[in-house]
């Protein structure tokens, strides 16, 4: 029951492999989203407490452990598609994960 | 300086074991809640002007221990289970006839049974230890794993369940705006918020259920709705009480519930009263009030730093610092007082209203805030 005491390992995330092929490294414990934003990527993103979906991502390959339900956010398309939410996600194994970076950009 | 710095937030914890072993003393002993309740807002005016920062080590770090703090945080949920198990117990005895009388249980002199007065007493205490333990279930609903269970086991103790979901996925999202039933608007009181927040926070979550099982093929009538399941985990509190005091045992619990639920939507009316957001803009720390003198701030876990808190809802309670968000000025049980005479609560608003309305509202926010003004709303 208690995640405190688990042995987690350290990951890694493929970010955009087809196009920027970022490597992120996601220590245990730690979100894909808070990662990323650690590490300076612009990852889109507003209420970091999983109920706006702004952090959606795609993941292609692997797989993470959700901290919530997505089903309140996401649609039942998207998460059969394979769309998580970046701020409620660590991983289990490391991924490639697909996510439009400039949705950020093109607001600032 | 680590050992402070975690040991500072023990002030519930054992306050709420000094209640429990009162109810359990009996006699004017049952009263020992509503007594420290008294006391710990006397130093909380005393304190008000006192406020510090989140400390920090050379390296930036925190002094909090996770591990120390969440284990801190489960531990209440049995706590809070003995509170309840304390008051039927006494219930239990009223109702039975036992006589009053002096009594010995491993060693420890107590008074058995209790008189109906008293018996109000262990009530009020039950009801507001009960509702100060919400600002665990609060934090854990923050936490996404066996956490969020925790929080709804102790949410379920005062009938409130359904709080879990409403916070994250309503209050979190829509604050500041018409859409978050645990936003105040200008104008109302804490008794109209009560009940507004309660039920309007149970609606939402029972609607967030039905569109996700509608989503999902599946029926709303079932064990896969959360809004369901949560209040089932409130009946082993129903029994308990029934069984122990039949219907007085139920009136019991109705005014412990209804002073928990009072305590948890005063948090929320004081939280963001009268602030305003523009839906679709980002939650910034304008949004929210800030209560951090340093009582307030230890003793409410740090649930008074809101401004922090809802732009970082993923931050531990003990990474909460001053963001400079609008400050009260007071702490919550100062403060707590005051909602409770309406005029004397937005008299003393009032200005920061106006404050806040010049200093901090976009334009947006301030065309908002003058059709309040227009209807003759000013705090």
């Amino acid at each position: 029951m208690f995640s405190l005491f688990n042995k987690q390992k350290d990951r890694q995330a493929l970010i955009n492999p087809k196009t920027e092929h970022k490597v992120l490294i996601i220590n245990k414990g730690k979100t894909l989203l808070n990662s990323a934003l650690n590490s300076g990527i612009d990852w889109p993103h507003k209420c970091k407490v999983g109920s706006c979906g702004t952090c959606k991502c795609k993941v292609l390959s692997g797989d993470i452990k959700p901290q919530i339900d997505f089903g309140y956010v996401l649609s039942t398309d998207e998460i059969n598609d394979g769309y998580v939410l970046a701020c409620q996600s660590e991983l289990r194994s490391d991924i490639e994960v697909e996510i439009n970076l400039n949705n950020n950009k093109d607001k600032k | 300086m680590k050992l402070f710095v975690n040991a500072r937030y023990l002030i519930v914890p054992f306050s709420s074991l000094v209640t429990i072993f009162g109810i359990f003393q009996g006699g004017v002993f049952s009263w020992i809640g509503v007594i420290l309740f008294g006391i710990f807002t006397l130093i909380d005016t005393l304190t008000r002007n006192i406020h510090l920062r989140a400390e920090k080590d050379i390296n930036g770090n925190s002094f909090g221990i996770k591990e120390f703090q969440y284990v801190v945080m489960y531990i209440m949920l049995p706590v809070f289970i003995l509170l309840q198990v304390a008051l039927a117990a006494r219930l239990y005895q009223y109702t039975s006839g036992f006589l009053i009388e002096k009594s010995i249980f491993l060693g420890l002199g107590f008074e058995s049974g209790i008189s109906f007065f008293n018996l109000i007493g262990a009530t009020l205490s039950t009801g507001l230890w009960a509702g100060l333990g919400i600002i665990y279930g609060h934090e854990l609903s923050h936490n996404k794993k066996e956490g969020f269970f925790v929080s709804r086991l102790i949410m379920a103790l005062s009938g409130a369940s359904h709080f879990t979901y409403a916070h994250v996925y309503n209050h979190h999202l829509d604050l500041g705006h018409q859409d978050d039933p645990a936003t105040a608007p200008r104008g109302r009181n804490v008794y109209a918020h009560a009940w507004l927040s309660h039920a309007g926070q149970s609606k939402y979550s029972y609607d967030l259920e039905k569109t996700k099982l509608t989503k999902q093929g599946k029926s709303v009538l079932s064990f896969h709705n959360k809004w369901i399941i949560g209040y089932l985990y409130s009946l082993p509190s129903i029994f308990l009480f029934i069984w122990s005091g039949g219907v007085l045992g139920l009136v019991a619990l109705i005014g412990v519930w209804s002073i928990s639920n009072f305590l948890l939507e005063a948090l929320n009316f004081m939280g963001h009263y009268g602030l305003i957001r523009k839906s679709g803009n980002p939650v910034e720390h304008r949004h929210s009030w800030d209560n951090d003198n340093v009582f307030t701030s230890w003793f409410f876990i740090e649930i008074g730093r809101q401004g922090d808190h809802h732009v970082r809802g993923e931050t531990y309670f003990w990474e909460l610092d001053d963001v400079g968000a609008p400050n009260y000025g007071i702490g919550y049980f100062s403060l707590f007082v005051l909602t409770l005479i309406p005029s004397l609560f937005r008299s003393y608003v009032k200005h920061l209203l106006e404050d806040w309305d010049k200093n901090h509202a976009t334009h947006d926010e301030s065309e908002i805030s003058n059709k309040f003004k227009s209807l003759g709303i000013l705090s």
